[in-house]
C-alpha cells in the first residue's frame, strides 16, 4: 500500500505527468461569484430532474396512490404515515425478491471480478496481435446494448432451434437437450441464463480497466520482487494487487450497482413480462409501480432499494472521496 | 489500447522475459486467449449470422453455423415495420439532446470544481458521485407524475430532461479529472501574457480539453441511446418511443415472437449506432475509462 499512499496514480492516464500537487490546488477566490455561475445550471437542474422526483418519491412513500383512481381524484389522497412500509416490509414476496437480489448480486459480481482479473493477467503475457484480437472482441461485445443481449441471449438459449440446447445434445447424444427449456425454471433462467448474460456484457469493461491498471505497474517492481525470492502469487499479491486495488474497488462497486438493479436484461429475455420467479428489486418495483398501478408501494420499494444499496456503498463512496481530495 | 512499452528491462535468461515468464508459455496462453475471443464473440457472430439466413436455414432442426443461402428478408421485415424507423429517429434526436445539453452543463460544472477552491466544492463533488448511485429505476414512478403534471409526458424534451439525471453528473466527475490534469502553470502564463480569464478558458482550457469532451460525449451517446426503463415509461405512443422500447415491442409480438430472423435484424439494426460509435472511438473509450475511472 506504501506506493499507493504517497501517490495514488504518478501518470495520468493521457500519459502526461501530473503537475506537482501544491501547483494544482485551483485558485480559492474570496468571495468570488464565478464558481457558482459555473455550477449553477447543473445545480438547478438536478434540483428540477432528481432532487424534486427524489422528494416526491419520500411523499408517495407515506399516501396511499395505489391505483389508477387516485391519479385523477386527488381528493382521495391521503398520508398512511408508515403503513406503506410495514405492508412492504411484512410482504413475503418483497423478502423473496431482495433474496433473489443479493444471491444474483453476489453471483454475478463475484463471477465477473473473477473472470475479468484473469483475463486481464492472461492479456499480459500473450502476443501483440493475440491481444488486439481479444481486445477487438471485447469491444464488440461492450457496444451491444442491454436490452439487444437480452433479446440475442433468448434466442442462444431458445427452446427451439436454440444454439446452446443443441450443443449440450452433441455433448451428451442426449435428445432431450433439443428442446430444453432454460426458462421453464426460474432458476435456471435467472441464475444461469440472465447471469450469464449479465456477466457477458460486464467483462468487456472490467477487462479493459483491470488491463489498464495493470500496464502501470512498474516492471522493475515486479523483477526486483522476483529476485528478492518472491513466488508468482507473492509478488502478484504484495507488488500488483496494491496498484490495480483502486480499479478493482471501482469495478466491484459498479459491477454491484449494476447488478444490483438489473433489468434490462431479463424484461428482454422474458418477452416483457418476467414470470414471478424472475422478480428481482428492479422486476418487482416495476411490476408493483407501473404493471399494478401500486404506486405508493412502489415508492416505498424504491426507497428500501436505494437504501440498500447506499447501505454497500458507504464504504466505497468514503474511499473515492478520500482519493479525490488528493487533486 | 494502452501499450505503453517500457524501455526493455534486463534479461536474465533466454526463456524467461523481464518478469520471469516463460516464453516457451506464450503459444499456449495466445491459445487460450484465442479461445476465450471466440466465446466472447460467438453471440454477436450468432446475432449477424441469425439476420441472413433463409427461412429454410431458419427453420431447420439443426442449426447451421455458416449460410446455405444469405436472405435479406429478416431486414425487409424490420424495414416494413411501421414504427421502426419513427422510433430510430426518435432516440437520435433524444441521444443528440441529452448528450449535447449533459456536455455543455457539465463542462462548466467540471471547471468551476477544477479550478476553483469555493465553500460547497467537496459537497458539490461527493454529491455528483452519489447520485450517480441512485438507481434510474427507482425514479421513474416520480417523474412519471412530474412530467405528467407539466405536459412533458410522452414527449421526446421530457426524457431528455430525465436523461440529464445521468449525464451531468458523469461529465462532471470524469471532465474534472481531465481539467486537473491540465497544468494550472499554462493558464498563468496566458494571464501573465495578457488573456483575461475568459481568454485564458477560450485559448487554453477548452482546447485542451476536447479529448475529454469527446470521450465523456461518447459515453452519455451510448448510455442515453442504450436506456431503456425511463423511455419505456415516459414515453406512451408508438410514433413517440425509442428504439430500444421498439425492440422489446417487436420482439414479443405474437407475430415477430418466433421470428428470431427479423428479431436479430432489428437487434442489430438497433445496435448498430452505437457499434460504429465504438469502432471510431475505440482508443478513445478506453483512455476514458482509465481517465473518468482508474483515477477515481
Amino acid at each position: 500500500m506504501s506506493v499507493m499512499e504517497s501517490d495514488p496514480m504518478p501518470v495520468a492516464a493521457n500519459g502526461r505527468p501530473k503537475a506537482p500537487k501544491a501547483a494544482r490546488k485551483g485558485v480559492r477566490v474570496r468571495g468570488s461569484f464565478v464558481p457558482y455561475v459555473l455550477i449553477a445550471p447543473a445545480v438547478v437542474i438536478l434540483l428540477t430532474v432528481l432532487a424534486y422526483p427524489l422528494v416526491d418519491l419520500f411523499v408517495l412513500a407515506f399516501q396511499n396512490v395505489n391505483d389508477y383512481l387516485h391519479l385523477s381524484a386527488p381528493d382521495l389522497v391521503k398520508f398512511i404515515g408508515f403503513d406503506g412500509f410495514s405492508k412492504v416490509l411484512g410482504s413475503g414476496d418483497f423478502w423473496q425478491s431482495v433474496q433473489r437480489t443479493v444471491l444474483f448480486t453476489l453471483e454475478v459480481v463475484a463471477a465477473s471480478i473473477l473472470i475479468s482479473l484473469l483475463v486481464a493477467l492472461l492479456l499480459q503475457r500473450i502476443s501483440k496481435w493475440a491481444k488486439v484480437t481479444v481486445v477487438t472482441a471485447l469491444m464488440f461485445v461492450w457496444a451491444v446494448p442491454q436490452i439487444v443481449t437480452g433479446t440475442l441471449f433468448k434466442w442462444l438459449f431458445a427452446n427451439t432451434g436454440g444454439v446452446v440446447d443443441y450443443w449440450f445434445y452433441l455433448a451428451t447424444g442426449d435428445q432431450g437437450w433439443r428442446t430444453h427449456d432454460w426458462f421453464a425454471d426460474p432458476n435456471q433462467g435467472l441464475y444461469i441464463v440472465v447471469a450469464i448474460a449479465v456477466v457477458w456484457g460486464a467483462l468487456p469493461f472490467l477487462v479493459i480497466g483491470i488491463n489498464a491498471a495493470l500496464t502501470q505497474v512498474p516492471k522493475e517492481l515486479v523483477e526486483a520482487s522476483k529476485l528478492d525470492g518472491a513466488n508468482g502469487w507473492e509478488s502478484f499479491r504484495h507488488v500488483v494487487l496494491p496498484v490495480i486495488k483502486p480499479f478493482l474497488v471501482l469495478g466491484t462497486a459498479l459491477s454491484f450497482i449494476w447488478d444490483f438493479q438489473v433489468f434490462g436484461q431479463i424484461w428482454a429475455l422474458r418477452d416483457n413480462a418476467p414470470e414471478p420467479g424472475y422478480r428481482v428489486l428492479g422486476v418487482y418495483l416495476y411490476q408493483e409501480g407501473l404493471g399494478s398501478s401500486h404506486y405508493s408501494t412502489s415508492a416505498v420499494v424504491s426507497i428500501l432499494m436505494i437504501l440498500l444499496m447506499l447501505a454497500v456503498l458507504v464504504f466505497y463512496i468514503r474511499q473515492v472521496i478520500k482519493m479525490g481530495d488528493q487533486d | 489500447m494502452a501499450t505503453d512499452t517500457a524501455p526493455t528491462v534486463l534479461r536474465r535468461s533466454r526463456e524467461d522475459d523481464a518478469v520471469g515468464r516463460k516464453r516457451w508459455a506464450t503459444p499456449l496462453w495466445n491459445t487460450v486467449a484465442l479461445l476465450f475471443a471466440l466465446v466472447m464473440f460467438f453471440p454477436i457472430y450468432w446475432m449477424v449470422l441469425t439476420t441472413v439466413k433463409t427461412g429454410k436455414d431458419l427453420l431447420s432442426v439443426d442449426p447451421t453455423f455458416w449460410p446455405t443461402g444469405i436472405s435479406t428478408a429478416s431486414f425487409q421485415t424490420v424495414f416494413d415495420d411501421p414504427n421502426f424507423l419513427t422510433d430510430m429517429r426518435n432516440v437520435a434526436v433524444i441521444t443528440v439532446g441529452a448528450v449535447i445539453l449533459g456536455l455543455a452543463v457539465g463542462f462548466l460544472g467540471a471547471v468551476s470544481v477544477a479550478r476553483f477552491r469555493f465553500t460547497g466544492r467537496n459537497f458539490f463533488i461527493a454529491s455528483m458521485l452519489v447520485v450517480q448511485m441512485v438507481p434510474l429505476i427507482s425514479l421513474v414512478i416520480p417523474m412519471f407524475f412530474i412530467l405528467k403534471n407539466i405536459g412533458l409526458y410522452d414527449q421526446a424534451f421530457g426524457v431528455i430532461l430525465a436523461y440529464l439525471v445521468f449525464t451531468i453528473p458523469y461529465v462532471v466527475w470524469t471532465l474534472r479529472s481531465f481539467i486537473v490534469n491540465i497544468p494550472k502553470e499554462l493558464d498563468e502564463a496566458a494571464l501573465v501574457d495578457g488573456c483575461t480569464r475568459w481568454g485564458a478558458f477560450m485559448r487554453i482550457i477548452l482546447p485542451l480539453t476536447v479529448p475529454g469532451l469527446i470521450t465523456t460525449g461518447v459515453f452519455c451517446w451510448i448510455q442515453a441511446w442504450n436506456e431503456f426503463v425511463i423511455a419505456n415509461i415516459l414515453l406512451s405512443s408508438n410514433n413517440q418511443q425509442t428504439a430500444m422500447v421498439w425492440l422489446t415491442g417487436f420482439s414479443s409480438s405474437p407475430t415477430h415472437g418466433a421470428d428470431y430472423g427479423s428479431q436479430m435484424a432489428g437487434a442489430l439494426m438497433v445496435s448498430l449506432p452505437v457499434i460504429v460509435l465504438f469502432v471510431i472511438f475505440q482508443r478513445r473509450v478506453t483512455s476514458g475509462l482509465t481517465a473518468g475511472a482508474v483515477k477515481g
